[in-house]
């Protein structure tokens, strides 16, 4: 039983020039540039974080505003351990790497890359392609960070309006607002009523208790289907493509909670739910993380491999012969593991599979005005009947910054158990290569002239023929497949229990000699679209090490000139879903 | 134009450098200075913010971005360096080893940024090499005094010449030559002409326009829409 540590001194309490100041506590401008930096690797640390991935590096900037020295080192040249933003060739060498079984938790990697295109017309390093991509909901904890550390000042964000469902062999666009299913002719008006009474009583369902507890045990669509009159398409597109559910065993109240999670973000930044960062999605932000970390005083190397760990000594070595005595605790991600054969790291037993492929292709018609990107979903059963679970994409155009002009990057996910993930993600890409090819013939009237006289079509053979070229699928420039593991579920809630895998405390265990005792191990990226999960596992590794997570970036930057636009009050749960027709929908259920 | 509102131009510039050749004391001595009109030293945890007007009333707004000790064991990330439209590479004119590690950044800031970066090579330390030598040096308690250039003013302007950079020798110490090293930066910053917005803007920072969704897609996270008590819950 490890003796409860004395908290250790907070960094207002070790900066003598703070000591006075209230809780929060204020940095001041300069921070991390009024101390001339140490020359060598330090020889003493509070924490030693291994792999510069997004947890640990949410975490490393944590630690190091709270006032702890960490050593941030990561194997790799770049940034991201399990999340970064790589090049065709980093992303090629990362394959040959998980094949030669230097990167434990992924399997079956494989990857074509164009060679008659990329290195002629595109440059690898065009290509900015995320392991784990993700995107930003408005009205969400990772935003909140964001803004509040300050990092996403050294990031740029783009909105994302569009989510697309495929149903019935086509792609809908998602009827998201109450403006749209007001104007939507194909919706009856039953069904309006209907949908309008729903969007309304999700945005406050704990406080009607008597509308869903009921079917706490049973499935979604069947209590939208028995409460809200919603059918089969209508109940689909609310909790795979506004819910982002995986499958139809998503317990009810938990499915309520991921929609309203989409309708809480419309109209936060604008009229749209989501956004994305350009230049790659958790790789950026990883990225973000550190450089605010190294702000804070942590000390970075990449290059640089975790050897061992005693946990008597509380010595790290590393690969570069170097050694740190650790006073706290080493963080250590699996895939940068001293001994990947060790019984100290937490079980990875739930599988994704992963397929990024760059075509040569505008897909403007599937983004919103002026957007480059979109969410496609594929529910359960819509690929020919045969998957379980729902297929995600995120579909990049180039003004993301990930790809170059006149391509797209396209990321499927899918958390499809046993051996036919891959099988069906290719399925779904094909169905949208398909989708994307007709469309484009969709848009031409050229091809089909009105004879003036009788009004018959005329078929102008030239422009078919050209037509007929384009039909022809888009040219795959990139195309990359891998299963990765993780500890964490394909979770509907991100609760802390779920990233608590953490086994026991093997500090003490230092008879079977392995390299890792001692250390604490993080998780493994989750499937998760968005970024809901990566803060509150983050908090469980720094709960860990600090005692709590109270002061878990209890950090007030002092003001620069930013010029607040508060003209604009709305409260959000008002403007998703205004009455813009003055209707007084009673959303208590009258049974 | 109305030189006294926003109108300014934002422009991102890097700092690179061995460590304790000087990089941040420039950037203090710059920000903290009283030279620019509109003076806003708004420094944050993220970046140094310092407005200079150039004769002609345009205002250009650097960012500065400092290195916060990445690059100590060659581990500065891409999002430093990416849309860089400036930046300050220091040496310490008494350390012969800084001037080579200078060429090394410059070498790799056009392998990153290729030849439109607005590169600035700065010989810092000046006041070390002059006849009266101060005698309160306790920052650089090591460093001899008297004139201990190791670096030619000629070696860092050959260097400059071949690769297309401006050259300075600046001592942060005593503020000699700060200043200008940024305005004649500034001075270079090609200014984007209305319409043209894209090609230069290189950063979210905080929005000057009242919707949070700026012409170009761009989304300030600082402007929601919302109250901010909103972001409590």
């Amino acid at each position: 039983m490890a003796v409860v540590k004395e908290r250790r001194a907070s960094m207002a309490e070790r900066k003598p020039s703070f000591i006075g100041k209230e809780s929060p506590m204020i940095i001041p401008h300069l921070a991390g540039m009024e101390d001339p930096l140490p020359e060598k690797t330090p020889e003493e640390v509070d924490v030693v974080i291994v792999g510069t991935g997004l947890i640990q590096s949410i975490l490393a900037a944590a630690l190091s505003w709270q006032g702890s020295h960490v050593l941030h080192i990561d194997k790799n040249e770049y940034y991201g351990d399990t999340t970064p933003t790589l090049t065709i060739e980093q992303l090629t060498q990362w394959v040959r790497n998980v094949n030669k079984g230097l990167i434990p938790f992924y399997t079956n990697a494989q990857i074509y890359v164009s060679s008659d295109k990329i290195g002629k017309n595109y440059a690898s390093r065009d290509f900015g392609i995320d392991l784990v991509p993700k995107v930003l909901f408005a009205q969400s904890d990772m935003l909140t960070l964001l803004v509040k550390s300050r990092v996403y000042q050294y990031m740029e964000f783009m909105p994302l309006s569009n989510f697309h469902t495929f149903e019935n062999d086509s792609f809908e666009k998602l009827t998201n607002t109450k403006q749209e299913i007001f104007t939507d002719q194909t919706i009856p008006l039953m069904t309006k009523r209907n949908l309008m009474r729903f969007l309304k009583f999700v945005l406050n369902w704990e406080n009607y208790p008597e509308i869903w507890e009921g079917y706490s045990n049973k499935s979604m669509a069947e209590f939208l289907s028995e409460k809200f009159k919603l059918n089969q398409t209508q109940s689909s597109e609310l909790i795979f493509s506004i819910g982002l559910c995986y499958n139809n065993d998503v317990a009810t109240p938990q499915c309520l909670q991921r929609i309203r999670r989409y309708l809480a973000s419309f109209d936060i930044y604008g009229a749209f739910p989501v956004l994305f960062s350009k230049y790659g999605s958790a790789g950026e932000i990883s990225q973000g993380f550190c450089r605010s970390a190294a702000v804070g005083g942590a000390t970075y190397k990449l290059n640089t491999a975790l050897e061992s760990y005693d946990p008597t000594t509380k010595i790290v070595k590393f690969s570069d012969g170097s050694k740190v005595h650790v006073s706290e605790r080493v963080v250590v991600s699996p895939t940068q593991t001293p001994d990947p054969k060790s019984k100290n790291i937490p079980k990875q037993n739930y599988k994704i599979h992963r397929l990024v492929v760059a075509i040569e292709k505008d897909c403007k018609q599937w983004f919103g005005e002026q957007e480059s990107a979109t969410v496609v979903v594929f529910p359960p059963g819509s690929l020919n009947g045969e998957n379980f679970e729902a297929v995600q994409a995120i579909i990049f155009g180039s003004n993301s910054e990930i790809c170059p002009q006149g391509t797209n990057l396209w990321y499927l996910t899918s958390v499809e158990k046993g051996e036919n993930g891959k099988r069906l993600l290719d399925l779904a890409l094909k169905t949208m290569l398909k989708s994307i090819s007709r469309e484009s013939i969709e848009v031409d009237d050229n091809v089909v002239k009105f004879d003036n006289k009788t009004g018959s079509p005329v078929i102008n053979e030239k422009y078919l023929k050209e037509e007929l070229n384009e039909l022809v699928e888009p040219k795959i420039l990139m195309k990359c497949y891998f299963e990765q593991y993780t500890s964490t579920c394909p979770f509907s809630i991100a609760q802390p229990e779920i990233f608590k895998t953490q086994k026991k405390d093997t500090t003490d265990d230092t008879t079977n000699g392995n390299k890792d005792n001692g250390v604490i191990y993080s998780p493994m990226p989750s499937s998760e679209i968005s970024y809901d999960g990566a803060i509150t596992a983050a908090k469980v590794l720094y709960e860990t090490i600090v005692g709590s997570d109270d002061d878990f970036f209890d950090v007030d930057f002092e003001d620069e000139d930013i010029t607040t636009t508060n003209n604009n009050r709305m409260s959000y749960s008002e403007s998703a879903i205004t009455d813009d027709e003055g209707e007084e929908d009673d959303i208590i259920m009258k049974n | 134009m109305n030189a006294t509102t926003n109108q300014a131009t934002s422009i991102k510039l890097v700092l690179l450098g061995e460590s304790a050749v000087g990089k941040s004391s420039i950037v203090l001595r710059f920000v903290s200075n009283d030279f620019a009109e509109n003076k806003e030293p708004t420094i944050g945890a993220a970046f140094l913010t310092q407005r200079v007007t150039l004769p002609d009333d345009t205002i250009i707004k650097f960012e500065i971005w400092d290195t916060a000790g990445q690059e100590r064991f060659a581990s500065l990330a891409p999002m430093y360096y990416r849309n860089a439209q400036a930046a300050v590479v220091v040496y310490d004119l008494t350390s012969p080893q800084s001037f080579l590690k200078a060429r090394h950044w410059v070498k790799l800031l056009r392998e990153q940024s290729g030849n439109n970066i607005i590169i600035a090579l700065v010989a810092n330390k000046l006041d070390l090499c002059e006849e009266q030598a101060q005698p309160e040096t306790e920052q650089e308690e090591t460093e001899p005094r008297g004139n201990v250039r190791k670096v030619a003013k000629e070696e860092g302007q050959k260097l400059a010449d071949d690769e297309g950079l401006m050259f300075f020798e600046t001592s942060a110490k005593t503020g000699e030559g700060i200043n200008n090293v940024f305005l004649s930066i500034a001075e270079k910053i090609p200014l984007k002409k209305k319409g043209n917005e894209q090609e230069s803007a290189t950063f979210n920072g905080n929005g000057q326009s009242e919707n949070s969704t700026s012409s170009n897609g761009r989304i300030d996270l600082n402007a929601r829409n919302g109250s901010s008590e909103a972001c409590g819950c």
